[in-house]
């Protein structure tokens, strides 16, 4: 029996199986599945690389960051998200998906929880697929449902299709929490904010001035031809010049990457992490520069302590690594 | 119930790897939280079992403290090996404090069940008299409870209490400690509890009495001098409800030294001489005790049958042998006495050539007579030729007083013949109810020497043996030290009821004894500071650690300077020393006059009397001892007369 080994989260996935059992015996549980679908569904986004607008001088170029590593951030946010598999009704999953986030405060070296964390669960399922009872049923079972019937009009679709589907839309809401606490934090607070991830997202978090986004993965690096190799040859303590992130659907901001740990025989992503923060009113290349190079110390500051053991630390930041574990204790 | 109290420092956790059992349970506190090994708190269950809220207390026995690193090497990592660029890190790590406690109760007593998750609390005054189940005898109208200390956490200051019915008797008794020298403070430890217990002895149950011996040094010698003590000590003193005074009554008692003249203690000096007492012993309570002096190769059975004859039909009886010693008759008193009746029966063995006496073979008299004759040479000063005795008041001992016989110089044999003859004459009295007291408490330090797990057996080591299992139900308590338990007779130890450790050294830790201590316990013994005691106790179910006041005594050394010890001096200042306290006008011109025309034994004689009897004319009285004793004036042997020759030389019939 494996239900005294898994978390309290488990277990109430358990408790929510039987439920489910009870009011729909027909539907095939799921109760090998331990694996969380985060680790079995990839990316599907392919990488890309982006022209960059780059807003400090005309060309992309390498620029050390001369002075004082500064902790100057006062909190850092970070969200996780966890979903799984409760059933199949006639090869159609049933996703549960948990959804935290929290912002994590620093005072006297040590971090503490600002306001209430976020913690969400709901299912995610295509309802388009199930019948009326089968639907009620759900909607019985008293979590909020979630219908990610995509908009394909296929009589029929792959399983795993819908199960990404549902993966897609744990991700959105994670988002979407992590978006909520930091609008909270720019409404209430005006100290710098350490955000896991881009600010673009959100039109109040994108133009705070209190707000500082950290990108730690690059599947669209924003450099391309020598631009791109000059952002590969960043050195420790060093960072591009600062460029302009536009798209559609997100508020602009302005950017740049920074090296956190010397690359030497590593990746050339080795401690590479891309810095995002409001961008300035009016193209100033005099202030943007000063503003990038002091925020970059606020962020080389948080090098140490290493993120270890962590498998992503050498971007990933201490405060960063202390959410995803607070978050991990109370989902 | 404090603030204190009601706050939260802690929570039960339990993982499946470290789960919680009904003895033992896990809790987590803050990085500042006044929780350390020895610290005893409250858990405040959430259900209701039997129509009650859970309640368990425990005491933590280990700690643990860690990061959520997997390696060390990652934080080397991390400050690029250069332990001072910790400090610069902009945020510290997550660290936990991790505690393991043991249960000492649990509310409702049944069923008993694993301690549940809850809120951790530092337990108050209220909650150790529960946990440490105190409750029952310090209820109004039970009140047995006798002070050992104050139990010391965060803002906790709770004095703890033994059972008096249970270190004293008659439910479990005996009282031992443990701890290496200087640093253990067990004779301190041993001060403090009498002084406690003379406090709070229950009346209902009846007087009490100390009988310690001093085994080395100027230990236990200044008994009713005043010490140093700090307003720490004081505070502690109060909260235990003891008055921080030396002991009001102390009785003290010494041999001489070989010359019959100087007490052989360190007590004496002539300004502390009003309540010391010459410890003398003669033949008669000396016999009793020979198997203490005499090995296994000495007393064969012929030797233990020929030493019985003489206890039984010699010692203190009108002898006479008319077919060897014709014309002789003897009462022998002392061992003056005992040689001339020896010496006289070999003479005349010897004359008429026989191998036996009375079937003693002329070996085995002859031996025996060397090895009686040898106790007075080798205790000299304790046991005297001439039958005097010098004892403790059996018969009149008084409530809480202090007896402390002085036996720190003596050799080891008469030591032991000390300590045996004492214990049993208490142990005689008791059973007897006639000592004066209901309750005795004997204290023995060097409890090793006297009763080894190892070697052969001796007398006083079976003495001690059954002191320790049946004298509890006499009232003859055994109060013992020494500084490896280990090397204590189990049965001894065993039957202490109360057990006290204080700094322990780590290779006697390491024994097999101590293996039911955890390793954090077992490291605070080691490190323990002075005045700190770890207490086991049969209503407390983990030992618990507290802090006991410097006894409000002058210490050993202190009283050895301020008092230095008494030179040796003449025959007469040595009178005028010993006699004085009984009549304060005795000068020495006057001892010098009365003294000078008689031999010294004579005078040590009359000093003897003197001292034993108390009178109250002490210049009447010891003119009177010596004055009754005639001097001999030399025999010149008459001169022979030649018989008239009555009849024929070879008359048959003739004389």
């Amino acid at each position: 029996m494996t239900v005294v080994l898994r978390a309290a989260t488990d277990q109430g996935l358990l408790a929510l199986q039987r439920q489910l059992r009870a009011l729909a015996p027909d539907i095939a549980l799921v109760t090998n599945g331990d694996q969380a679908l985060e680790r079995v569904t990839p990316d599907a986004r392919p990488p890309r690389l982006v022209g960059a607008d780059v807003m400090e001088g005309s060309v992309m170029r390498a620029r050390r960051v001369f002075g004082d590593h500064e902790a100057a951030f006062a909190a850092f946010l970070d969200g996780t998200q966890t979903s799984r598999v409760v059933a199949y009704v006639d090869g159609t999953p049933i996703v549960h998906g948990t959804v935290a986030a929290v912002v994590r405060m620093r005072r006297n070296r040590r971090l503490t929880t600002w306001h209430r964390p976020i913690v969400r669960r709901r299912l995610y399922a295509c309802l388009r697929a199930f019948t009326p009872e089968q639907v009620r049923a759900l909607h019985a079972l008293g979590l909020e449902v979630v219908d990610t019937t995509p908009a394909s009009q296929e009589p029929a679709l792959h399983p795993f299709i819908l199960r990404d589907e549902a993966v897609h839309r744990v991700q959105e809401d994670r988002e979407e929490a992590e978006r909520e606490l930091a609008e909270r934090w720019c409404h209430h607070e005006r100290e710098p904010l350490f955000i896991d991830g881009g600010i673009s997202g959100s039109d109040k978090v994108a133009v705070s001035a209190c707000t500082v986004g950290v990108v730690k993965s690059h599947r669209t690096l924003y450099a391309e031809g020598d631009a791109l190799q000059t952002i590969f040859g960043l050195r420790s303590g060093e960072r591009s010049s600062v460029f302009r992130v536009t798209s559609p659907k997100r508020i602009p901001v302005a950017s740049w990457y920074l090296r956190l740990r010397d690359p030497l025989g590593y990746d050339p992503m080795w401690g590479l992490v891309r810095v995002e923060i409001a961008c300035p009113a009016h193209i100033d290349a005099d202030s943007v520069g000063p503003t990038a190079d002091r925020v970059s110390l606020w962020i080389l500051a948080e090098a140490t302590p290493l993120a270890l053991p962590d498998g992503r630390w050498d971007k990933m930041v201490y405060g960063i690594r202390d959410c995803e574990e607070f978050l991990h204790a109370v989902t | 119930m404090t603030t204190a109290a009601l706050t939260p420092l802690g929570r039960v956790v339990a993982t499946e790897r470290r789960p919680n059992t009904p003895h033992e349970f896990h809790f987590w506190t803050s990085l500042d939280s006044p929780v350390g090994v020895g610290t005893i708190v409250r858990v405040e269950g959430k259900y209701t079992i039997n129509g009650q809220i859970t309640r368990v207390y425990g005491v933590v026995v280990e700690g643990f403290s860690y990061s959520d690193l997997q390696s060390p090497l990652h934080d080397v990592l991390g400050h690029d090996g250069s332990p001072a660029s910790a400090s610069l890190a902009s945020t510290e790590r997550a660290e936990i404090r991790l505690y393991t406690a043991a249960v000492l109760r649990q509310l409702p007593d049944e069923p008993l069940q694993p301690v549940p998750l809850g809120d951790v609390h530092l337990a108050d005054d209220a909650d150790i008299a529960v946990a440490l189940r105190m409750d029952g005898y310090l209820a109004d109208g039970a009140r047995t409870g006798i002070p050992i200390g104050v139990y010391h956490a965060g803002g906790t200051d709770a004095p703890i209490y033994l059972d008096a019915d249970f270190l004293i008797g008659p439910e479990a008794a005996h009282l031992n400690i443990t701890g290496v020298s200087g640093l253990a403070t067990k004779t301190s430890a041993i001060e403090w509890i009498l002084a406690s217990l003379f406090t709070h002895f229950p009346e209902q149950k009846g007087s009490i009495a100390a009988v310690c011996f001093n085994v080395k040094g100027p230990d236990l010698c200044f008994l009713d001098q005043p010490g140093e003590i700090d307003e720490r000590d004081r505070a502690l003193y109060e909260k235990c409800g003891v008055s921080p005074a030396p002991f009001g009554n102390v009785q003290y008692f010494a041999p001489y030294k070989s010359d019959g003249v100087s007490l052989n203690t360190l007590r004496s000096n002539e300004a502390l001489l009003d309540n010391v007492t010459a410890l003398t012993w003669g033949l008669r309570e000396v016999l009793q005790y020979a198997e203490v002096l005499l090995n296994k190769d000495d007393v064969d059975a012929k030797a233990d049958a020929l030493i019985d004859f003489i206890r039984e039909r010699i010692v203190d009886r009108d002898f006479h042998d008319e077919l060897v010693l014709p014309g002789k008759r003897y009462r022998v008193r002392s061992f003056a006495d005992l040689e001339q009746w020896f010496k006289d029966l070999l003479v005349a063995l010897e004359h008429r050539g026989n191998e036996s006496w009375r079937t003693h073979h002329i070996a085995t008299i002859r031996k025996v007579r060397n090895r009686l004759s040898n106790i007075s040479t080798r205790c000299a000063g304790l046991v005297t030729d001439d039958g005097n005795v010098g004892d403790l008041p059996f018969g009149s001992f008084q409530d809480r007083t202090v007896y402390v016989i002085d036996v720190a110089s003596l050799e080891e044999d008469a030591q032991d013949l000390v300590f045996a003859r004492v214990v049993t004459k208490l142990r005689e009295h008791l059973e007897k109810r006639d000592l004066g007291v209901k309750h005795v408490v004997v204290f023995v330090d060097e409890l090793n020497k006297y009763a080894p797990s190892d070697g052969q057996d001796t007398y006083v080591r079976k003495m001690l043996l059954d002191l320790a299992e049946r004298g509890r139900y006499l009232g003859l308590v055994l109060f013992s030290a020494q500084q490896f338990r280990s090397q204590v007779h189990r049965r001894v130890v065993g039957n202490s009821g109360t057990a006290l450790y204080g700094r322990m050294d780590a290779d006697e830790l390491a024994t097999p004894g101590y293996s039911v201590l955890s390793p954090a316990v077992k490291t605070k013994l080691a490190t323990l500071e002075k005045g700190q005691l770890m207490v086991r106790h049969p209503h407390f179910t983990q030992p618990i650690f507290v802090r006991f006041p410097r006894p409000a005594i002058m210490r050993g050394r202190d009283g050895a300077e301020r008092y230095p010890q008494a030179q040796d001096v003449t025959l007469e200042a040595a009178l005028l020393r010993s006699l004085r306290p009984l009549d304060p006008t005795l000068t020495l011109n006057w001892i010098q006059d009365v003294v000078v025309l008689h031999e010294e034994e004579d005078v040590i004689r009359a000093r003897n009397a003197t001292l034993r009897e108390r009178p109250s004319d002490v210049r009447r009285f010891f003119k009177a001892q010596l004055a009754s004793r005639v001097p001999t004036t030399p025999v010149t042997p008459r001169p022979m007369v030649t018989p008239i020759r009555s009849a024929p030389a070879d008359d048959p019939y003739g004389p």
